[in-house]
């Protein structure tokens, strides 16, 4: 076979915050883990397991996030998980009885129930409860590149006033990784791509090999990039390899106007029977506090720019699925095609997105990526699927280029974490890190102590989290986020003084614990200032 | 009810009155983007007063709180103040340079010119905007090729004009990038789906709940359908009930075979969709028939 005269890297992020909350028997935020499950992660994994079964060539790269992987290896969520799911099957299948007279909705209402059925099926029968092996099955067999990313999604740039803050973030999201898959990834994702200065040697020091950013961290980076975002480049001191986002790619799949998600035949996210339907039929499969929400059950399609919408016809947004797949692959074609007059190597085109994008916010996106990878040999024969690993081990020697801070928010910087809605938290992220770095550095003999100083790590990355920033910028949910800060900050300044003290209330500390019980692996020592030379340098050109 | 409300401002208060505590005299500078920067800080009013000792009894009048901003990115490079309330603790600083090097001080300024300073930050750089120089080796990259590999992740191609692409590029970075939100965000909607009519609008659905009872081992069907009964032999169904008319044959046979006792209702809707008056007399409407939904 003749080498390939393009590359198509696809990466998705998976990624939700910690939304654990023992406290409560039926709490409203943990079913965004749930719906992800049902919608997005076992999708997903079928999915894939499907097409190596039958041999079509899928390769990707995928990043979990630490808090992910916590809360699918949690028990209580485990169990809490199949609760949800039954309620949700006993939703639908008492739809499936109310929508008798209107046929359009009986066979949505046994479309629904057949899907959640097989969902359960694959979670209980197939994956054993575990999704965690299941991916990790996908990574031994060559399927999946695993990325590790930060601990709790922190954002690096608006947190790189401390090095040992980012380092810890890094440390701590590279020992999650490992404790899940047992391997050490080359890959490290930054959390919304977020790039400044210093992040690559913090990065290279804890070896990784490359990392994401967004398009113009590449383009505006120093010498210019001589392949665009088409070929990585790697860092000057640190030698770490950069590649870039292909915005075109992304584009088509992303954009609010122009993407995918948006054509009419497709499911409509918004229109959601928890918001339809009357109140007291609803009330046994809401949350504890019985205020309407997304039930997850979707009978309309998103018809255009109107309230006005028409029944959903999943044949019919399958079929526009394969024509979105195909041309996606057309479109990657006509890039290569056209960036033959200009660079004189194979283009590698990368194109990340959030993994919950496909599925839970567009709902017949698993369906478009297992198209892709069937339609790919055929539309697209002389491109290949590959990793961004695959690729380096194959790839002439990159150029050295200084990459340029940015991220692929909002703007294209740091604004959607930081401005008038969010910017406050920094005060305190700030302070808790250096109480954190001192308290770290001390002697840790007492057990107790060493516990106590561990939990505050966790209280501080769980505060550092972007989510909750994210949250307050977009105006909903801003209550938990708020309530999610105060509890964790509270709870960090409990712990430090009475470390401070040298009085730890053992029962206290078991009891957060028992709450923010993620990262057993924790050690203060990764929140300790760095002494040793590599990091010392970084400390200056980390302030940007 | 879960949780209290979280009370967030309160939230705030304690904490940073936790920070001001441990961090004094502090002022911290961030990197918002490309041209703005962000400082917050927290100066101990023993501090503010000690500084404010040193002034002479006429530099009181007219005196302002400035943060006096140093582009250090070379020696000689530009300084200038940006006035700030007396009660602020934050601050947006323009300093609409990308790639230089800042760092802040906030203090007291006399109306003679005299800077008396309250705290230093620490220094930032803004990130690079636009394209950088051309290496001169073999990674040589002329501004054609340059703009034209632009072209291709911007999705215009290779062909379009390099001084069009270069303009489009900024265009699109101010109109905002392609960020995601995460699954717990509704704030997006992949096809702008929500939208929001602005006419007074009105609908109206109807459910049908039918209910009944029998000897608890009996076999219940209707419309020919088996219906599960509760422990006490009594059963309740609830339909979506669409304009028209629906038969409903409700058949129960006792648990033996033998009996059998049957209940047929005809149920119709008919809606029109207008103005209706007290009476139920509806005018319609050109534009108007009953849609079907859930």
């Amino acid at each position: 076979m003749p080498s390939p005269s393009g590359y198509l890297l696809l990466v998705l992020h998976a990624h939700l915050p910690f939304v654990r909350h023992p406290e409560h028997d039926n709490f409203l935020e943990e079913r965004w883990l749930f719906e992800a499950m049902t919608e997005t992660y076992l999708p997903l994994l079928s999915r894939l397991n499907r097409l190596r079964e039958e041999n079509v060539p899928v390769k990707l790269a995928m990043s979990f996030s630490p808090t992910l992987l916590a809360m699918l290896g949690d028990p209580l969520l485990q169990a809490r998980y199949l609760r949800y799911l039954d309620q949700t099957i006993e939703l639908v299948s008492q739809e499936t009885q109310r929508t008798r007279w209107t046929p359009t909705f009986h066979r949505l209402a046994w479309f629904y129930y057949h899907r959640l059925t097989e969902a359960k099926r694959l979670y209980l029968g197939t994956y054993r409860g575990d999704l965690i092996a299941a991916f990790r099955h996908l990574i031994n067999a060559g399927t999946i590149e695993p990325l590790a990313t930060c601990a709790t999604h922190g954002f690096l740039p608006l947190l790189s006033q401390q090095p040992s803050a980012v380092r810890a973030q890094i440390r701590v999201g590279i020992q999650a990784l490992q404790q899940a898959f047992d391997r050490k990834p080359a890959g490290f994702w930054l959390p919304e791509c977020g790039f400044s200065a210093g992040q690559d040697a913090l990065l290279a020091d804890e070896g990784i090999r490359y990392t994401i950013l967004d398009a113009h961290g590449v383009l505006f980076g120093s010498p210019r990039p001589r392949y665009g975002v088409y070929a990585p480049v790697a860092c000057p001191n640190s030698g770490l390899v950069v590649f870039g986002r292909d915005l075109a790619a992304s584009r088509s799949v992303w954009s609010p106007t122009e993407g995918y998600p948006g054509d009419p035949d497709y499911r409509e996210f918004y229109r959601d029977l928890g918001f339809d339907l009357d109140h007291h039929y609803l009330k046994p499969f809401l949350g504890g506090d019985g205020v309407r929400t997304y039930t997850g059950i979707k009978y309309y399609r998103v018809t255009g720019p109107t309230t006005d919408k028409a029944p959903y016809d999943p044949d019919r947004a399958l079929e526009k699925a394969a024509a979105h797949a195909g041309q996606f692959l057309l479109d990657r074609a006509g890039q290569v095609q056209a960036l033959k007059s200009v660079t004189d190597r194979p283009p590698a085109i990368l194109f990340p997105f959030d993994a919950e994008l496909f599925g839970h916010w567009w709902f017949e996106g698993p369906d478009w990526l297992e198209i892709l990878f069937r339609k790919a040999p055929s539309v697209v024969p002389d491109l290949a699927w590959t990793t961004p690993s695959e690729y380096l081990s194959l790839a002439a020697a990159p150029q050295v280029v200084d990459p340029a801070p940015s991220s692929w928010g909002l703007q294209g910087y740091n604004e959607v974490w930081l401005n008038g809605a969010n910017d406050w938290i920094y005060r305190d992220l700030h302070a808790m890190t250096e109480r954190m770095s001192a308290l770290a550095a001390q002697e840790m003999k007492d057990p107790l102590k060493a516990r106590a100083v561990a939990q505050m790590g966790r209280e501080l990355l769980l505060a550092q989290s972007s989510d909750w920033p994210f949250i307050l910028k977009n105006g909903t949910h801003t209550t938990y986020a708020y309530r999610r800060l105060q509890e964790h900050t509270e709870r960090f300044y409990r712990l430090a003084e009475s470390v401070e003290r040298g009085v730890i209330d053992e029962k206290d500390l078991v009891d957060i614990e028992n709450r923010d019980n993620l990262f057993p692996f924790l050690k203060p020592r990764d929140f300790v200032q760095a002494a040793h030379p590599a990091s010392g340098r970084q400390r200056d050109r980390a302030v940007a | 009810m879960p949780f209290a409300a979280a009370k967030p401002r309160k939230a705030s208060r304690a904490s940073s009155k936790q920070s001001t505590d441990t961090v004094p005299d502090t002022i911290t500078l961030m990197v918002k983007d490309p041209w703005w920067l962000y400082a917050y800080w927290s100066i101990r009013p023993e501090r503010e007063r000690s500084v404010r000792s040193q002034l002479l009894p006429q530099e009181i009048e007219g005196l302002r709180i400035v943060l006096r901003v140093f582009d250090v990115t070379e020696a000689g490079a530009r300084t200038f103040d940006i006035g700030v309330s007396s009660l602020a603790t934050k601050w947006y600083v323009p300093v609409n340079t990308p790639g230089r090097r800042f760092r802040v001080e906030l203090g007291l300024l006399t109306k003679s010119g005299r800077f008396l300073t309250l705290a230093k930050s620490n220094e930032v750089t803004t990130p690079r905007f636009g394209p950088s120089e051309s290496d001169k080796d073999k990674w040589a990259v002329s501004d054609a090729d340059y703009w034209r590999l632009f072209g291709v992740t911007a999705g215009f191609g290779a062909a379009a004009d390099p001084q069009e692409l270069k303009k489009l590029f900024e265009r699109q970075l101010s109109s905002g990038g392609l960020s995601s939100p995460g699954v717990f965000s509704p704030g997006f909607s992949p096809g702008g789906a929500a939208v929001a009519s602005k006419d007074f609008g009105l609908w109206v659905n109807t459910e049908l709940i039918l209910y009944g009872g029998t000897d608890p081992k009996a076999k219940v069907t209707v419309q020919g359908q088996a219906v599960a009964l509760r422990p006490d032999g009594t059963f309740a169904m609830r339909f979506i009930l669409p304009d028209g008319t629906q038969m409903l044959p409700v058949q129960a046979v006792s648990s033996d075979g033998t009996q059998t006792r049957g209940v047929a209702l005809r149920v119709v809707r008919e809606s029109s969709v207008g103005q209706s008056d007290s009476q139920g007399t509806v005018r319609p409407t050109k534009d108007a028939s009953p849609k079907q939904t859930v």
